[in-house]
């Protein structure tokens, strides 16, 4: 069984800090942990979320207050927690490249963990966080201390550069000296800086579907890409950005 | 202790068994616990071609269920034969197929091809699919063309034929009766019900499909009837499934009449849950001084 090491700690407005030890576990970048809201029937399906760090086996997560499961896990105390995991395939860790690095919203959560590994490989890192206001901002600090440049923009202007990066930072998103993009946020987002993003550079997404199972067994969390439908928990959540066929028929 | 079920030739180990459709091919569930300790593994629904599913939204939870709008995903037979079966028989699993084409000639041909094959015991025909030459109605839906199906898939099957049944009607046990009368080995009972979301934001059906199917706890007392009245009524086995995610219920569809179980929605919330309730069932065997489980089928008749 997992452990909930503390009671969840409100980073910033309806975002909460988890830190979950699941003995023995090794987790990467990208990767998901699906964790059971309640014990009964109702919620009935687990909720996945990123790993947002990671020291040794203990997880840590971000979660954002969006209904009834998340509450749950908001209002948790600490002891057991029922969490499979760490579940996915993560992004490709590059080494002594120039990256960037586009997060929205809690989509910023995993890219953290991923910017934390990136460093250790000698990578120089330009990060873009765009949040839709200051209140709902998680961890500034920690993030603009990791990174050679950080980029901050709100949808509101009350922090930062007023508007979106698809907007505000086109230049930076097609810039030509990245070789690997790196984006988790609403879909819409992660399309545009897919098309934006200059020709030569790779570029990863995290796909968030909904989830039936999050190990594959469902079929419920498909991802439309040029070789045929995918499994989001299990051939992702981590995909080719050029690959994903993005508007749905 | 006798934990054994028979249906047709087929023995199955225990009568704990993981439903088609929330069980893949056995492979993600094997790196859970050794799936060669359950009863059976229903696969996916099978069709001939590989088939691509559902675009749009596929699953979505409601108040202890699941609806679900996959459109019956599959590898297609070929793959099947060539990789996802010589995986479970290497690991000593006991697979039986579900067949789930979309015309009646599409069934026979898997029923032919699969009964056929070394490994294979026991097919298991989803007669919930839509029957794309009839206006899309399920098979399971119209007395006439379930018998049509289940008289021709009984003649292409040379090994055991499981017939799922749809609770989509007023009166499932007929149906289960028409498929003793024609050959059937043994009975599931059942399938998904037709359920439905609106989403009032768009004020659109959340599926593209507009209906769903509805599994997981909130349809078990529903199974529970219709696996009680559908064993009054026939004296080939029935595999009761709908909403099973502890020992107890287990022992409540035994109780109504099913030989043996299968558990769905319950293993994409607990992959080992099966395997879980197996030991579980056991434990409760030996307590209760129970030699076979035949001893307790049926006890609430
Ligand atoms: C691989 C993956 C990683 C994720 N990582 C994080 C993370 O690090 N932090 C975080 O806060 N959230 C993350 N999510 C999203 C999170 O899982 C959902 O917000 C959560 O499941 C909603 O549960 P709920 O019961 O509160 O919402 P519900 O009451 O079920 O639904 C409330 C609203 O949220 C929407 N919703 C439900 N499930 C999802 C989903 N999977 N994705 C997006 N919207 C959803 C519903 O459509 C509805 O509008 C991730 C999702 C996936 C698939
Ligand atoms: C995601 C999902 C996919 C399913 N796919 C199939 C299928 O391919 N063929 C079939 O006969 N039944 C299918 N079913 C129905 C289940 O096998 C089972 O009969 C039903 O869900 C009731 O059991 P449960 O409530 O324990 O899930 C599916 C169910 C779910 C939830
Ligand atoms: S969520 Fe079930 S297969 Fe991915």
């Amino acid at each position: 069984m997992a452990i909930l090491l503390d009671k969840p700690q409100e980073v910033s407005q309806e975002h909460f800090l988890l830190k979950i030890a699941m003995k023995g576990a090794n987790f990467a970048p990208g990767q998901f942990i699906n964790i059971k809201t309640t014990e009964g029937t109702d919620p009935l399906l687990r909720r996945p979320f990123s790993i947002f760090d990671a020291e040794g086996d203990i997880a840590h997560i971000i979660v954002r207050v969006v209904g009834r499961g998340t509450s749950l896990i908001s209002k948790m105390e600490k002891g057991e927690i029922n969490v499979l995991g760490p579940l996915g395939k993560g992004f490709t860790l590059e080494k002594n490249k120039n990256l960037l690095l586009v997060g929205g919203g809690v989509g910023n959560a995993p890219l953290y963990f991923l910017a934390r590994e990136l460093k250790n490989r000698g990578n120089k890192l330009t990060y873009i966080y765009a949040a839709k206001t200051k209140n709902y901002i998680f961890y500034e600090d920690l993030y603009r201390g990791l990174v050679d440049e950080f980029l901050l923009f709100t949808d509101d202007g009350s922090a930062g550069t007023k508007g979106v990066p698809t907007e505000m930072a086109r230049d930076i998103i097609s810039g030509s000296g990245f070789e690997r993009v790196y984006c988790c946020g609403p879909d819409p987002m992660m399309e545009k800086v897919v098309n934006m993003a200059s020709a030569s550079a790779a570029v990863e997404v995290s796909m968030e579907n909904y989830f039936g199972c999050g190990v594959g067994l469902c079929m419920g969390c498909t991802v439309d890409t040029i070789h045929g439908f995918k499994r989001a928990c299990m051939d992702g959540p981590v995909f080719n950005g050029r690959e994903v066929i993005w508007s749905k028929e | 202790m006798d934990t054994k079920i028979k249906i047709g030739d087929l023995i199955l180990k225990n009568p704990i068994t993981v439903a088609s459709g929330t069980a893949g091919y056995g492979e993600e569930m094997n790196t859970f616990f050794d799936i060669s300790r359950l009863g059976a593994i229903f696969t996916k629904g099978l069709s001939l071609q590989p088939r691509k599913g559902n675009y749009g939204n596929r699953v979505l939870e409601t108040p202890s269920g699941l609806l679900n709008s996959i459109g019956l995903e599959n590898v297609g037979v070929e793959e099947f034969l060539d990789k996802k079966l010589p995986f479970l028989l290497s690991k000593g699993a006991t697979p039986i197929p579900n067949i789930a084409g979309h015309t009646i000639e599409e069934n026979i041909e898997l029923c032919k091809i699969l009964s056929n094959t070394k490994g294979i015991d026991a097919v298991e025909l989803n007669v919930s699919c839509p029957n794309v030459k009839q206006g899309g109605m399920a098979f399971g839906t119209n007395m006439e063309i379930f018998c049509d199906l289940i008289k021709k898939a009984r003649k292409a099957t040379s090994c055991a034929l499981i017939v799922k049944l749809s609770p989509n009607v007023t009166d499932v046990a007929s149906f289960a009766i028409a498929a003793e009368e024609l050959g059937a080995d043994a009975v599931s009972a059942v399938n998904t019900f037709l359920g439905m979301k609106i989403d009032i934001k768009t004020g659109k059906p959340h599926f593209n499909n507009k209906v769903a199917g509805l599994s997981g706890p909130a349809i078990k007392p529903m199974a529970v009837r219709i696996v009680y009245q559908v064993y009054e009524k026939i004296k080939i086995p029935i595999i009761g499934q709908g909403g099973i995610s502890s020992l107890e219920d287990t022992l409540e569809f035994i109780m109504a009449g099913a030989s043996a179980i299968s558990i769905g929605t319950a293993n994409l919330i607990e992959p080992s849950i099966s395997v879980n309730i197996l030991d579980e069932l056991q434990n409760y065997m030996i307590e209760n001084k129970i030699s076979a489980i035949s001893d307790i089928i049926g006890l609430a008749h």
